[in-house]
């Protein structure tokens, strides 16, 4: 008997047993379209990280940060994340750019909106890379010095700007309201229109000479009055700095792990502007500054300024393991985001095995069907088993004849099954995209079909439905022709 | 008649014990039988005295529980499953009192069945089987099926079944058991016009008077043993 008269016998077979068939395959075609479906989310979830990792260049992407976090006391010995180290970083072979994480906070008019955000300042090279891919209008300032600015899709909202497009040529007028040492020290001098002379006029110049409580209780008084009115002209006399430029561009806001947008890109001339014109408003640099002895050499000296993070654009061709380790080796922490989407990838692996695994649980069931179709069909033909065996069927032949048929099952069912699982995602998808245009999400697809997953649920159903048939199939083999063939 | 000298059919000390219950039921007892090439045999017995038992032992479909069926000199038991196969496939055509037909096949089907396990191309079995439903007077029944057809036309389609392949011994178990006396007659008259063209049969029967008018040599038997022969010619 060939492969061929065996196909068209259990075709036949199953024709002929069509109430019978049908409900066994729909057992089949639920089990694998919930199986299609439920890995099909799973891969389709995953491709959607992948894709977004890819797209945003994030696999090639490193963070520093210094060993010591911020919220620890400073040891001795810890290196800083400084512009020497990043000259070290852009040093290390696989390095193509390197970048520091350098946000201040500024005060921004856009026509009648005034905004305090945060803004940074970024040298074109590092537009240039995927991170800052997402374009949604414009394009980027088209040099370092240039007046222009690039902000996000969040600046807009805050702003109460309705269109990307719609920002373009807009004029924002920037500002930054630094403290410096000299609005510090000119506070001492003169406090609120008195000069530091009417108090000296208050002193008994006598009693300095001859009572020594007094002379160190004045001391005391004036020294702390000098203390009060550095630190109140430091914080309170700020010097405004104010810089007028263009939007030029729109950038997606969407943040992505450890990669920060913030809402005003501005050029690196630009920006250091106002970076380097003094010290901000917050307590712990001018305590940094003090701490350091540097409080009257001039704060924002490029030199002392210390970073919390930078960002480092790897070459892809090369493996990111030994870029980590050199980095590392120098005392600083990494994260790296292709280490990370490892992970993420076997956690995929793991979310896939749970999805399929409710798959096979209706497959086992469905499979349950077979055994019974089978064992059924194998009672109602006892007599056509001793007639084949009386014409010289062999035990093999009969076995395969049975197992062909409940493969046939298992391919029939997995083949439908995988196209009402195609069916199912599509459906789930039209509604959700429906759902996501309502609330603004940007569309993503939620499902994936690849051929090793079309193959896999094949493979499966039939695979299952053989298994499930090999019983019936046993005993099917092992009838006793002289039995089936008996006259009664 | 177209016998040659030595057998071509044997058995030797046949016996085929069973148990029904505590009790051993000995369907058949140390029975010796030799078929010459070309012969037609008739068995003759009451029903349980064993001649199907050893129409099954001798087609291979059942095994002795001691003793042997030598065909052409080879022992069956010698055979492994799959060669006992072959020669059910190859070597002897069975015909059933009930006709054993397949009842979703055609007539046509039926017959081509028989040459699935033969090694017969699949271009030929058609022809083949057509040729010789048609030689049987059944050209216009080739598309019907067992149900709408007489017992007479079942039982030569039974017939072409086993014969379609060409075999080297037929068993024919109660042929015309479940047929009229027309249809038992034409059968009994193309048995022997298949003997005539040289087939050897071993056929069978309660019928004791269509066993004399068709059958060489008649074994009859009684409780599972050979009670006695006679030649018919």
């Amino acid at each position: 008997m060939t492969a061929r008269d065996i196909g068209a016998i259990a075709a036949g077979n199953l024709r002929r047993m069509k109430l019978r068939t049908t409900l066994t395959v729909a057992g089949i075609v639920i089990a694998i379209a919930a199986f299609t479906s439920m890995v099909s989310f799973g891969t389709g979830t995953q491709e959607n990280v992948e894709r977004q990792f890819n797209d945003l260049g994030l696999l090639s992407t490193m963070e520093v940060y210094p060993r010591q976090r911020s919220n620890e006391p400073e040891q001795e010995g810890m290196p800083k994340l400084d512009a020497a180290a990043l000259d070290q970083f852009a040093k290390i072979p696989g390095v193509l750019i390197v970048y520091p994480y350098d946000p201040f906070t500024v005060g921004v008019r856009c026509g009648d909106s005034v905004i305090e955000t945060r803004a940074q300042s970024l040298a074109l090279t590092m537009l240039t890379t995927k991170l800052f891919s997402r374009i949604r209008a414009g394009v980027i300032f088209p040099s370092d010095t240039s007046k222009e600015a690039v902000v996000s899709t969040d600046f807009l909202k805050k702003a109460g700007i309705s269109t990307p497009d719609s920002a373009l040529g807009r004029r924002l007028i920037v500002s930054v309201r630094v403290s410096t040492i000299d609005s510090a020290l000119s506070r001492v001098v003169t406090d609120r229109g008195r000069p530091i002379w009417d108090r000296f006029r208050k002193i008994r110049i006598d009693s300095l000479l001859h009572s020594r409580p007094y002379l160190l209780k004045t001391l005391r008084v004036e020294a702390n009055e000098a203390v009060r009115r550095l630190v109140d002209g430091y914080f309170n006399a700020r010097k405004t700095i104010t810089d007028t430029l263009v939007i030029c561009g729109v950038i997606e806001a969407e943040r992505m792990g450890r990669v920060r947008v913030e809402q005003i890109l501005l050029p690196l001339a630009t920006g250091q502007r106002f970076t380097t014109s003094g010290m901000s408003s917050n307590p712990t640099d001018l305590f940094a500054a003090m701490s350091s002895g540097t409080l009257f050499g001039g704060g924002g000296d490029r030199q002392e300024k210390y970073f919390t993070q930078a960002t480092l654009q790897l070459d892809p061709r090369i493996p990111w393991a030994p870029i980590k380790d050199s980095i590392e080796a120098r005392g600083y922490r990494t994260f790296s985001f292709a280490q990370e989407f490892t992970q993420i990838q076997k956690a995929f692996i793991y979310l896939d095995m749970a999805l399929g695994a409710v798959g096979l649980l209706a497959l086992l069931t469905a499979s349950l069907g077979i055994v019974n179709t089978m064992a059924m069909s194998l009672l109602e033909r006892r007599r056509e088993i001793g007639i084949f065996k009386s014409l010289g069927a062999d035990e093999g032949e009969i076995r395969i004849l049975f197992l062909v048929e409940s493969g046939m099952v298992g391919l029939i069912g997995s083949a439908a099954g995988v196209l009402s699982g195609w069916i199912i995602t599509r459906i789930v998808t039209v509604i959700a995209h429906v759902y996501m245009r309502r609330e603004g999400i940007p569309e993503v697809q939620l499902f994936s079909l690849p051929l090793w997953l079309i193959a896999l649920a094949l493979l499966i159903g039939t695979g299952v439905a053989v298994l499930a048939g090999s019983y019936p199939a046993a005993r099917a083999a092992r009838v006793d022709p002289v039995e089936a063939l008996r006259n009664d | 008649m177209n016998m040659t000298d030595g057998p071509w059919l044997r058995t030797e000390h046949l016996c085929r014990f069973y148990r029904r219950g505590p009790q051993e039921v000995r369907a058949l007892n140390m029975v010796d039988l030799e078929v010459g090439r070309g012969e037609f045999i008739g068995i003759v017995g009451s029903s349980g005295s064993g001649k199907s038992t050893l129409l099954n032992l001798c087609a291979g479909l059942d095994t002795p529980t001691s003793g042997s069926v030598l065909f052409n000199g080879t022992p069956l038991r010698s055979m492994t499953r799959k060669e006992l196969a072959r020669y059910r496939a190859k070597k002897i055509g069975m015909i059933f009192q009930s006709f054993n037909l397949i009842s979703h096949y055609t007539a046509l089907q039926n017959v081509e069945a028989a040459l699935l396990f033969n090694d017969t191309p699949r271009a030929r079995r058609r022809d083949l089987a057509a040729g010789c439903l048609s030689q049987l007077g059944l050209a216009e029944r080739m598309s019907h099926r067992p149900a709408d057809l007489s017992g007479g036309e079942q039982q030569r389609v039974a017939v072409a079944r086993a014969v379609v392949k060409q075999p080297e011994i037929l068993f024919a178990d109660e042929p015309t058991g479940n047929l009229d006396e027309d249809n038992a007659r034409q059968i009994a008259d193309l048995l022997k016009s298949l003997n005539r063209a040289g087939l050897t049969i071993i056929m069978v029967t309660h019928n004791l008077e269509m066993a004399r008018e068709c059958a060489h040599r008649i074994i009859r038997m009684q409780y599972g043993s050979v009670a006695g022969e006679t030649g018919t010619a």
